[in-house]
């Protein structure tokens, strides 16, 4: 199980990447392998602004449907497009080519795990 | 219930879930695509299907008591042959879709669903009071096994003791199977060429570990889901249930009107006289999308009715079985509603992908 230092997570399994005030949004590892072979990913449309926690993207294994939640709030600025032709690179690349979106900060968020409090959340 | 391979199935990474009153494997640790994949594109797939019933009738009024309690004529069968079939209410619709078995004209087999498996029991054994016959449940003796895909004949040979090659399609052998013995036909519900293996639980571990030796990759219940929708083959529940007779689930081509009576065959000649009151048809999305059941079907912007099954297929994209009103079963724009979203689609045929069974 991966768990990179670098990146914030939350308790909905999502990863988030601040630099400055962009955000990039994706699944963990142990939410790629919690929803198993992801063959499709609806992505958000850029200029929308999405609240914490607010659903944005949904993304369907061979079995279940599941939102994705934002872990701040933001603009969608970008989407991950290649996901549309391969989904699998949220199960294969989750913190790489799996990205799902980028977003313009609006504000941050105190619920964020670093990647320590984020292991202990998961063994618990 | 768990299956005598419940810790096979723990061993090899299999995700439990609950199903129809079994703890069965969803996937195995390499996931639903991969076990997928393995059966359409040339491995051999192995399934525990124990979860499936079976039932046993035997009697001298055999052959009579079936012709009365399920749909397809019975009569045409021979020795050593299977039979698609179903069992039927007296207001012509779906208790259980079976498979029988013709030992011979006094004793046959039937395989019945899991999650109807009582009912199928009780129904049989109230049926059989009026019949020289004796029902018997032997489901939570026997183990199930299917071995699907171009290798299975191959795996199998190797412990079985007769001639894979001699097994026509929809036909059985009875005979040695690994040290104990058991049946085995050639039927499925994948589209590909391959086994159902009934054995008894003793030697289900010393079967299931050998065709593994063989090459045989275990698949659980989500890519069997995809292989079966794949065909468009009915599944209870889902197409088929207790309000819908043969007319609207396409299967009147087991539904013998012409071979004397049997239960709930008024019914189904009144509702095929008067019409099918919705219908069954094949759908692909032509915008992307996964329609599922439930998800709505429009009709020239009407709502007509709802998929049944659906899935994303690897080679066919969107697929989805739906009911429709009667007349929009051949004509009209369809759309599939998703998260609110119209979402277009056109009528296909079965199945979405081609089978590779060997008629």
């Amino acid at each position: 199980m991966s768990i990179p230092a670098d990146l914030k997570y939350t308790k909905e399994h999502e990863w988030v990447r601040i630099e400055g005030d962009i955000a990039t949004f994706g699944v963990s590892d142990h939410a790629q392998e919690a929803l198993g072979d992801i063959v499709f990913v609806e992505l958000p449309e850029i200029g929308r602004s999405v609240e914490a926690a607010e659903a944005y993207a949904v993304v369907e294994s061979v079995k279940a449907v599941s939102d994705i939640y934002a872990p701040v709030a933001g603009e969608i600025i970008a989407v991950n497009e290649v996901l549309e032709g391969e989904p699998e690179k949220v199960n294969t690349e989750p913190y790489g080519a799996g990205w799902i979106a980028k977003v313009k900060m609006t504000s941050g968020s105190d619920e964020l795990m670093s990647d320590h409090e984020y292991t202990t959340f998961l063994e618990e | 219930m768990k299956t005598v391979l419940f810790d096979a199935h723990v061993a090899l990474g299999g995700k439990i879930v609950p199903f129809a009153g079994y703890e069965l494997p969803v996937q195995y640790k390499n996931g639903a695509l991969k076990e997928y994949t393995a059966v359409r594109e040339g491995e051999a797939g192995i399934f525990d299907i124990t979860h499936m019933g079976q039932v046993r009738v035997e009697g001298r009024e055999a052959l009579a008591f079936l012709q009365y309690v399920t749909t397809n004529d019975v009569s045409m069968l021979m020795d050593g042959q299977v039979q698609y079939s179903a069992l039927l209410n007296e207001q012509g619709t779906f208790i259980d879709d079976i498979t029988t078995y013709k030992i011979n004209n006094q004793a046959y087999y039937l395989c019945i669903n899991a999650a109807n498996r009582h009912k199928d029991v009780a129904h049989l054994q109230a049926e059989s009071a009026n019949f020289d016959v004796n029902v018997t449940d032997d489901s939570d003796e026997t183990t199930l096994l299917a071995l699907q895909g171009e290798k299975a004949k191959a795996a199998l040979q190797t412990l079985v003791g007769f001639d894979l090659d001699n097994i026509g399609y929809y036909k059985f052998a009875r005979g040695k199977i690994g040290s104990a013995g058991g049946i085995v036909s050639r039927t499925g519900y994948t589209g590909e060429d391959g086994f159902e293996i009934y054995i008894p639980n003793s030697s289900a571990v010393e079967v299931w570990n050998e065709l593994l030796k063989q090459g045989a990759v275990p698949i659980g219940l989500a890519a069997r889901d995809m292989l079966r929708t794949e065909m468009g083959y009915a599944l209870y529940g889902h197409e088929i249930s207790d309000e819908v007779t043969p007319v609207e689930a396409k299967l009147m081509w087991i539904t013998k009107l012409d071979k004397g009576d049997f239960i709930g065959k008024a019914a189904v000649a009144v509702r095929k006289a008067s019409g099918a009151k919705k219908r069954l048809i094949a759908i692909k999305l032509v915008e992307r999308g996964i329609p599922r059941e439930h998800y709505k079907v429009f009709v020239d912007g009407i709502e007509s009715g709802e998929v049944t099954s659906g899935m994303h297929s690897p080679m066919a994209g969107g697929v989805a079985l739906a009911y429709v009103q009667p007349e929009h079963a051949t004509q009209g724009d369809i759309t599939i509603e998703i998260r609110g979203k119209a979402v277009a689609a056109e009528r296909t045929t079965l199945p979405f992908v081609r089978s590779n069974v060997k008629k």
